[in-house]
């Protein structure tokens, strides 16, 4: 378990890396994708509350390190998320495209929902998404069309990251 | 048991420094308040770090792939330049004779003192990871000299503007929020007119940042396209930086103020690398060699 924690939370952290140095480049209208969200939303499905919950934690600590984001935003943010996508863990049988996609655009706009209730206690000191904005429904599409295609490349690695492996 | 008593005291008579050498630690963190921002500026340097790494790949394989587009590029600027140095170098002498007679100018109106501005070069190596904020990370840290609440400016197309301010510092990485984030404010003025205003960010560099509270007898003279430049009466930006230029205005009958949208100096999506400053000390007029620069057909 604690292995496949700190591989899903390298994982996470590196998704964070990449979104902040690589992604400006394929931005649509300066927007872009959630990777290491989406790759968090296959975690927590995948393996259920506990791993999928403590590896988002980490890797929300990280990148609440890399914005001016305070500390701990990023942290609550993927946890709520882990939390309430491990809740339909096992739920369904992920298809290649139909549900990722679903899954990706849900979580975006599950995501913007968690941060809205976070302004809603910390006033201005934390940002949070306008539902009118263009940003959000971009986004939204975007880890949409994204999904599908991540959670394919994830699915042929699925035995690095599943908790019984370590059990065997 | 003898023994075994004595054995548990040797190993308490052990513990005991270390507790309190954890205790005063504690106390010195606590009274020196020096925890404040520690986990942050922490967490930045170790994940700076690694970021630093990620862009520096990310650049090694673009640069790759960019180079053999550059070399047929280089040949045709080559060309180009040659021909600019032509009328450079008769521009030049121009230039001079300006320069001469504004340093007198200068001198004439009294501009005896004036801050010069020490600068540190970095370089943009990310951005945010989310669009919720819009922060940049710069590759320089307190080992080169930056602080929290440093001005950062940039230069683009011959013309210096206002970029943002450090919000965080690392050891080798720095966080800056630029100019368009909704939780940057700055107090400005109109170049020509004087009037003051403070402005805003929108959240994103693709649109205007806003200058509001500026007095409703402006809305007559402002012009499409005038420059917008710091007061400077805050202690973080220096004065005379410009920050952006008019695109449209809104005179709103029940307020008191109208609101200016400006086109920020910088281009923020081709921004590359940016100078961080810090004040370092007076001089007479005539030694400013780095003073915000102004675009043509304005004049102070």
């Amino acid at each position: 378990m604690i292995r496949s924690i700190s591989l899903s939370t390298v994982v996470l952290v590196g998704c964070i890396l990449a979104q902040s140095t690589w992604f400006d480049a394929i931005s649509i209208l300066g927007v872009v994708p959630d990777l290491s969200l989406i790759v968090l939303i296959w975690l927590s499905y995948t393996n259920g509350p506990v791993e999928g919950a403590i590896s988002g934690f980490l890797a929300g600590i990280a990148q609440d390190f890399l914005s001016s984001s305070p500390l701990g935003f990023n942290a609550f943010v993927k946890t709520s998320i882990a939390a309430a996508v491990s809740l339909l863990h096992g739920s369904f049988f992920i298809d290649r495209l139909f549900l990722p996609f679903v899954l990706g655009a849900a979580g975006t706009l599950a995501k913007a929902i968690s941060i809205a209730s976070l302004s809603l206690f910390f006033g201005d000191k934390v940002h949070s998404y306008s539902f009118l904005d263009r940003i959000l429904w971009i986004e939204a599409a975007y880890n949409g069309l994204l999904a599908p295609a991540a959670f394919f490349m994830l699915s042929l690695v699925k035995k690095l990251f599943s908790m019984t492996q370590g059990r065997e | 048991v003898p023994e075994a008593r004595s054995r548990t005291s040797d190993r308490g008579r052990r513990t005991v420094p270390v507790i309190l050498l954890a205790a005063s630690l504690l106390c010195l963190t606590i009274s020196t308040r020096s925890l404040a921002g520690l986990p942050e500026q922490v967490g930045i340097s170790v994940f700076g770090f690694f970021q630093k790494g990620f862009s520096a790949a990310g650049t090694f394989v673009a640069g790759t792939v960019a180079a053999i587009a550059e070399l047929r590029r280089l040949r045709a600027s080559y060309d180009e330049l040659a021909a600019k140095f032509e009328r450079y170098t008769n521009l030049e002498r121009g230039y001079s004779e300006l320069r001469e007679e504004n340093e007198r100018l200068k001198t004439q109106l009294g501009f005896a003192e004036k801050l010069v501005y020490e600068r540190i070069a970095a370089r943009i190596v990310a951005k945010d990871p989310e669009n919720l904020y819009s922060t940049m990370i710069i590759d320089k840290g307190i080992e080169n000299g930056i602080h929290k609440n440093m001005p950062v400016v940039a230069s683009q197309d011959g013309i210096e503007g206002l970029v943002g301010k450090v919000v965080e510092v690392g050891r080798g990485s720095s966080i800056i929020v630029p100019l368009y984030d909704s939780s940057s404010f700055v107090a400005t003025r109109l170049a020509k007119m004087r009037y003051e205003g403070l402005v805003s960010g929108q959240g994103s560099g693709d649109r205007p940042i806003i200058m509001r509270f500026v007095k409703k007898r402006a809305k007559d003279e402002v012009q499409f396209g005038d420059l917008v430049v710091t007061t400077g009466y805050e202690s973080i930006y220096p004065s005379e930086v410009a920050v952006g230029r008019v695109r449209s205005m809104r005179v709103l009958e029940y307020q008191t103020s109208i609101e200016i949208d400006l086109d920020p100096i910088i281009d923020f999506s081709r921004l590359e690398y940016v100078f961080a400053i810090k004040a370092a000390s007076a001089t007479g007029a005539g030694t400013v060699p780095q003073e915000p620069s102004l675009p043509p057909g304005n004049t102070r």
